[in-house]
């Protein structure tokens, strides 16, 4: 019984017997409290990040070359409230420094117009940081942002072809691009710049307004040419300069365009001596371009005269024959002669301002007289032979 | 060049004209004669005589001019009597016909001993040659019949073969057909077979008396050979093939009983003989065929040799007359049995005929 006494009595006295050691290991926390702790942010123009009572947010990249942001950094519940441009990689304190429970702010490295890196040293029982986005960052910026857009109005195209490049640049943003300066890419060699060349754009977009450059070009050398990108450098009204380009073109550039006549000939069979013979005469453009004052002719190369023409000529001409297009014709001869004749037709034709050639070659044969009478003497020695049998039953049927 | 006759009297006798006709287009096939021509080693001239036109009608190579119909009969029915009554009242257009043909150095007479129109055409013609054309020599080629044929044919062989002998031709060449029946199963295969031998035989023949020869046998020849023994004789024939190893068993195999017309033993029955060996001028060794025939001399007696130079492969023919022909002998007994057998048929006959008669004999019809 004293025993549970002495422990109730024990367990009342503990509080009492602790509390001046509970004292003793608040100062040594105090202790601890005093020390630092450094964490890394990223950050985007108008957000910030809360450590313990400090709030820190970056006001926009002032310039990305020199190295130079615009930082806002106040306390909660105070008068605290320092704006300040920091310099790339230097120290900055604010507040007094985290040593003395401030912070003590440095820039590690800035990305772009928007985007900076962050090193924020502060005491150590501020707790764990928290980003978070002010107003300001979601209200829209007034920023010129200009589209770039380069365009070919053929992509299939052929050596010798024309193309023209169109360069588009709006202004998509909402305050006025300055200064814009394009740079197309440089002359290519696969082609010959004829007009145009290089794009001039105004030198200022109001928001929503557009401009646009047309060049044309002719394809020279065969082959696939990949279009560099063509860039808009711009400024803001704070001069800050901002770039935008467009996507890239492929082109493939195939062989020159020509025309190619085929000659296709029908000539008639052997024609009978005095007959009379049809030969239907085809030209047709295989080619890809189109064939100008087509010019066919015959030529007779057998020695004598021994074909006349009846009806059409073999001779004929063309303005132009499209590519994929034929043009026919047919004249009549007639055979005065027997014998077989060689005719060679022969098709003159401009293609893409040169004079090109085609021919083919065919054969008439005029038959000789017919004399029908020598059919009959076919018969002759049949009937000698069936005089023959036919005596030789006679003489031996009694 | 000779000039020879060849008559074919009655059927047999037009087929074996036929047969030599063909013989001489070549004798290999049955168009021959369109696209071939006749060849005769001599002038040869050929006419069928018979009195029944079917028969001439049969004929396949014989010209139409050269088969004569004797007008109004229609077969003599194997009637002799009948058939000289027919000679006899045509004599003058059938001589006509035959002496058309011009001039003759020999005749060759063909026919069966036993027919009708032959047995009693041929002794009157062979007669008549012999009175029309004064140099002829006239040998009968006389073909004897099956034995079992009948009682009228073996009476009508007995005496047409006395009636030539009567006519005095120059020979009889006997052909029998009961001998060389053996040749073939069928009687008209057997036919057939007997015609084209005795047609190739007797061209052979003629061939063989009208050739320019190494060794020469003649007309003359031939003649003294057919006038020996008893002036009917028949032929032998035989062609060398790879098993004949020398002409000694050649020309032996001419005279024995395979190669000859009519059953003869030549060694004992012939009395003499004539033989032609035809062949090419490597084949034929003369002193070996010398030889050979005085071998067969000595034996025989007479034996004219003849050699013919041509291509192809040794054939001997051999011709020889007969001294002794005891198969005729038999034929003749044979023949008088039938005639005799017939007789007592026929007396027969009557007698029961007058028998039956005899029941109606002194009746009267009454009606």
């Amino acid at each position: 019984m004293r025993l549970i006494y002495l422990v109730v009595l024990a367990l009342l006295a503990s509080p009492i017997l602790l509390m001046p050691m509970a004292a003793a290991a608040s100062d040594d926390d105090d202790e601890e409290d005093d020390e630092t702790t450094s964490r890394e942010f990223s950050f985007r123009a108008g957000e910030g990040v809360k450590i313990g009572d400090y709030r820190v947010e970056l006001i926009s990249v002032v310039s990305v070359m020199d190295g130079l942001i615009e930082v806002k950094v106040w306390r909660r519940a105070s008068d605290f409230e320092d704006w300040r441009v920091m310099e790339d990689h230097r120290d900055a304190n604010f507040d007094e420094g985290a040593e003395r429970g401030g912070l003590t702010l440095t820039v590690i490295d800035i990305f772009d117009e928007e985007t900076v890196r962050m090193r924020a040293e502060y005491r150590s029982d501020y707790g764990y940081p928290q980003k978070y986005v002010t107003q300001r960052a979601m209200a829209p910026k007034n920023l010129p942002k200009l589209a770039v857009q380069a365009t070919v109005d053929k992509t299939d195209i052929s050596a010798g072809d024309e193309v023209k490049v169109t360069i588009t640049v709006t202004n998509t943003g909402n305050d006025t691009a300055r200064d814009i300066v394009v740079q197309d890419s440089p002359p290519l060699p696969q082609f010959r710049y004829l007009a145009g060349y290089p794009p001039k754009i105004k030198n200022q977009l109001q928001p929503g307004e557009s401009d646009l450059a047309v060049y044309s070009m002719v394809a020279v050398t065969v082959g696939d040419v990949n279009m560099p990108v063509t860039v808009a450098r711009y400024a803001d009204s704070k001069s800050t300069i901002y770039s935008a380009s467009s996507p890239s073109i492929s082109i493939e550039i195939k062989p020159k365009r020509m025309p190619n006549l085929v000659l296709k000939v029908d000539p008639p069979g052997p024609i009978k001596h005095g007959g009379e013979g049809t030969i239907n005469v085809t030209v047709e453009n295989k080619g890809d371009a189109s064939a100008y004052r087509v010019e066919v002719s015959a030529e007779v190369k057998s020695d004598g005269n021994g074909l006349e023409p009846v009806k059409g000529n073999l001779d004929k001409s063309f303005f132009e024959i499209p590519p994929g297009e034929s043009e026919m014709y047919s004249a009549t001869i007639k055979g005065s002669r027997s014998g077989s004749y060689a005719i060679n037709l022969v098709a003159s034709y401009q293609g893409d301002g040169e004079m090109m050639q085609k021919e083919t070659g065919f054969e008439v044969a005029v038959l000789e007289r017919e004399h029908k009478y020598l059919y009959y003497l076919l018969i002759v020695p049949v009937l000698i032979l069936g005089f023959w049998l036919f005596r030789r039953y006679k003489e031996y049927k009694y | 060049m000779l000039n020879v006759l060849m008559l074919g009297i009655g059927q047999c006798g037009n087929r074996i004209l036929d047969a030599v006709n063909k013989e001489s287009f070549g004798g290999s096939s049955k168009l021959s004669k369109y696209y071939s021509r006749q060849k005769f080693p001599s002038r040869v001239e050929t006419l069928a005589i018979n009195t029944a036109v079917n028969d001439l009608k049969e004929l396949k190579f014989t010209s139409a001019k050269d088969r004569f119909h004797v007008p109004n009969l229609h077969g003599v029915g194997a009637n002799r009597s009948i058939g000289k009554q027919g000679f006899w009242d045509n004599r003058d257009m059938i001589m006509e016909e035959i002496e058309r043909r011009g001039d003759f150095d020999i005749a060759f007479v063909m026919t069966s001993a036993s027919g009708g129109t032959g047995s009693s055409f041929t002794p009157l013609i062979i007669h008549e040659l012999r009175e029309r054309y004064k140099n002829i020599t006239v040998i009968a080629v006389m073909v004897l019949p099956f034995r079992e044929e009948g009682s009228i044919y073996l009476q009508n062989a007995a005496f047409s073969m006395r009636d030539i002998m009567e006519v005095e031709s120059d020979g009889i060449i006997l052909v029998d057909n009961q001998y060389l029946k053996r040749l073939s199963g069928d009687i008209k295969t057997a036919y057939d077979k007997i015609n084209d031998m005795v047609a190739e035989r007797i061209l052979f023949l003629i061939e063989s008396l009208d050739s320019e020869m190494l060794s020469v046998t003649d007309l003359g020849d031939f003649k003294t050979v057919m006038r020996g023994g008893l002036g009917m004789g028949t032929l032998g024939f035989y062609e060398s093939d790879k098993k004949t190893t020398s002409l000694t068993s050649a020309i032996e195999g001419s005279i024995k009983p395979g190669g000859l017309l009519y059953p003869a033993n030549v060694y004992e029955d012939a009395a003499r003989a004539m033989i032609i060996i035809q062949g090419s001028r490597e084949s034929l060794d003369v002193d070996e065929i010398t030889k050979s025939v005085e071998k067969l001399s000595t034996k025989i007696g007479q034996v004219f040799k003849g050699i013919i130079i041509k291509k192809g492969k040794p054939k001997i023919l051999s011709v020889f007359t007969l001294g002794q022909v005891p198969d005729l002998e038999m034929l003749y007994a044979q023949a008088a049995q039938a005639i005799q057998d017939e007789k007592g048929r026929k007396t027969r006959a009557k007698k029961q005929l007058d028998d039956a008669f005899a029941y109606i004999e002194d009746l009267e019809e009454i009606y």
